[in-house]
């Protein structure tokens, strides 16, 4: 097959994904409403609380950290939630493609709404708090919105898997993950805070390392940017070869055709 | 036409497929189905509800796996070659779903690009199968907006993508309107001649198998029962055509029992239902047991899959 044939099979969840999201008046909240919510509740909480300069941009940074994974991540899981609330797992897995196909496509289109979240939060951060989000150069920014990028499609793989396994109930796990990442990788405070299991835990997690290097920038401390690229790299050669072997599973078990009923 | 394709489409051997449930217990789905389907044929799973129809064509299209057994499918082994199985395939499913809010087009456009189709090649494949399932009309419809027939239209449009050497299509007028089915027998009927695909296709209307169907295979409870010709399954069942005749007097019905080619008779009074091999040898012998009695009325009535299906199912 053609090198155009290949890449429009990556295409192909980014182009179903597109349409359906540009067809949804809930893209809207998903977009605007929950991302703007998150960040000036946030921001609000550091001017009554009348929080000093580099805390604020200890708690935007997370804000906006958490609210551009829950988009991209969002979009990962969708391929497969897509299929499934429309009963049409069957039409994609019919086809000769492989996890890769639909976990690289839907997140082109998880990373193209994330970028136009980022913009918009860091525009509105810097209007309504002061916060000059961009203030590192464009190379942390860069490596900061990668990582998150890698750290939602494990994500959306872990939710891909959960539903394949366990059946339509799991989709549950497409909201929920990203609480349980806030909680444990530091979101809004230091790791250090959290009880050891739980900063165990936050250590496996990449996205704890892409918060501490970005947040070194306006509060100067050490980081471990490359061990956070390290975790994110293993976690999505692991995701996409545990995915490859639950999309197996469920053709043994019988689950994709479940899926489809 | 297209020249018919020798060899074998499907080759079954053996294939079991049991479902566990999540606490271990297990159910028998499919039992050691084993059969060949010439290619260029179309071929017919026929069965009642659960009888595992859906089953055996998902496992053949590769959706899912047996759990022993060997298949081949186009020639090549579904263990060691299915994504290169996949590109020769497709199915249209029972009860045709695609994603609601993308159009007919756009769903097109988008299993093309699932398949590798790219540029000037996708838009013509998608714009050729919009015209020969008349959907252009439709083409800008969002896909819950369609009516059952256009969905299952859609389905074999989809289906038809890849120009697949071998479709499957589980139940593909269930549901629709008698006039709708007609029409999509004759689609299907088409695609089967001019492109010459091997379909293999369930359903449980007697009339489709029989006016579609090279070949049969009847499946009760995940075995296959019977698997012929729809003429010598009706044959071997001994279910040959039945001529039924309304008398008025005496007819010596145990004599006519006892006579060649008659294969069993029902009677009740004043008309009887005699059941022949063939009846143009048997129908002057009948008649001449009726000499003493006088017949009011003769009727003669082929065995449809109706019969066979009825029978087997039982």
């Amino acid at each position: 097959m053609s090198w155009q044939g290949e890449l429009n099979r990556y295409l192909a969840s980014a182009y179903k994904n597109w349409i359906i999201s540009r067809r949804n008046i809930f893209t809207v909240f998903e977009l605007f409403f929950w991302p703007m919510v998150s960040l000036l509740s946030i921001g609000l909480l550091t001017r009554f609380l009348a929080v000093e300069g580099s805390m604020v941009s200890f708690l935007l940074v997370g804000a906006i950290a958490l609210t551009i994974l829950q988009v991209a991540q969002i979009d990962v899981a969708y391929v497969l939630l897509f299929d499934m609330w429309s009963k049409s797992i069957k039409n994609t897995f019919i086809a000769p493609i492989r996890s890769y196909h639909l976990v690289f496509g839907a997140l082109l289109f998880g990373i193209l709404r994330g970028c136009v979240v980022f913009f918009i939060l860091v525009a509105v951060s810097g209007h309504l708090f002061g916060f000059n989000f961009l203030a590192g150069g464009i190379f942390p920014v860069l490596a900061f919105l990668a990582g998150i990028f890698a750290m939602a499609a494990s994500i959306g793989i872990t939710v891909c898997i959960s539903i394949l396994t366990f059946g339509q109930k799991a989709d549950v796990a497409a909201w929920s993950l990203s609480g349980l990442i806030l909680l444990v990788s530091g979101i809004y405070y230091p790791v250090d805070v959290l009880p050891p299991l739980l900063q165990a835990l936050a250590r496996a997690i990449p996205l704890t390392y892409f918060l501490e290097y970005y947040r070194s920038i306006f509060i100067p401390g050490p980081h471990h940017l490359a061990w956070g690229c390290a975790l994110a790299s293993f976690y999505l050669i692991l995701g996409l070869i545990l995915l490859d072997r639950a999309i197996e599973r469920a053709r043994r078990t019988g689950i994709l055709l479940r899926l489809s009923e | 036409m297209v020249a018919r394709m020798k060899g074998k489409s499907v080759q079954a051997s053996g294939i079991c497929k049991r479902y566990k449930s999540f606490f271990g217990r297990s159910s028998t789905i499919m039992e050691n189905i084993s059969l060949d389907i010439d290619a260029g044929d179309i071929f017919g799973l026929l069965g009642p509800n659960g009888s595992g129809k859906t089953t055996l064509i998902s496992i053949f299209s590769t959706l899912i796996y047996p759990e022993a057994g060997s298949l081949s499918i186009l020639g090549m082994d579904a263990r060691r070659n299915r994504n290169a199985i996949r590109k020769c395939i497709n199915i249209s499913t029972a009860k045709p779903n695609f994603p609601w809010s993308l159009t007919v087009k756009e769903n097109l456009r988008h299993y093309g690009m699932l398949y590798g189709l790219h540029g000037s090649d996708l838009s013509r494949t998608v714009r050729d199968q919009i015209d020969a399932f008349e959907l252009g009309e439709f083409q800008d419809h969002r896909f819950e907006d369609l009516s059952t027939g256009l969905k299952q239209r859609l389905s074999l449009a989809k289906a038809m993508l890849n120009h697949p050497s071998l479709i499957f299509l589980d139940e593909p007028t269930t549901g629709l309107d008698p006039d709708i089915s007609i029409k999509t027998r004759q689609l299907i009927r088409r695609i089967h001649e001019e492109e010459g695909i091997s379909v293999v296709l369930s359903t449980h209307y007697m009339p489709e198998a029989e006016m579609l169907c090279d070949r049969i295979a009847f499946l009760r409870q995940g075995r296959i029962v019977a698997l012929d010709t729809p003429h010598n399954l009706k044959r071997h069942l001994a279910l040959g055509e039945r001529i039924a005749v309304s008398y008025q007097g005496e007819a010596d019905l145990a004599v006519l029992e006892e006579q060649p080619g008659i294969l069993g008779l029902k009677a009740e009074k004043g008309r009887v239902e005699i059941i022949v091999d063939r009846s143009e040898e048997s129908l002057d012998g009948i008649i001449k047991l009726f000499a003493k009695a006088k017949i009011t009325d003769i009727a003669i009535k082929e065995p449809d899959l109706e019969d066979v299906f009825i029978e087997l199912a039982r």
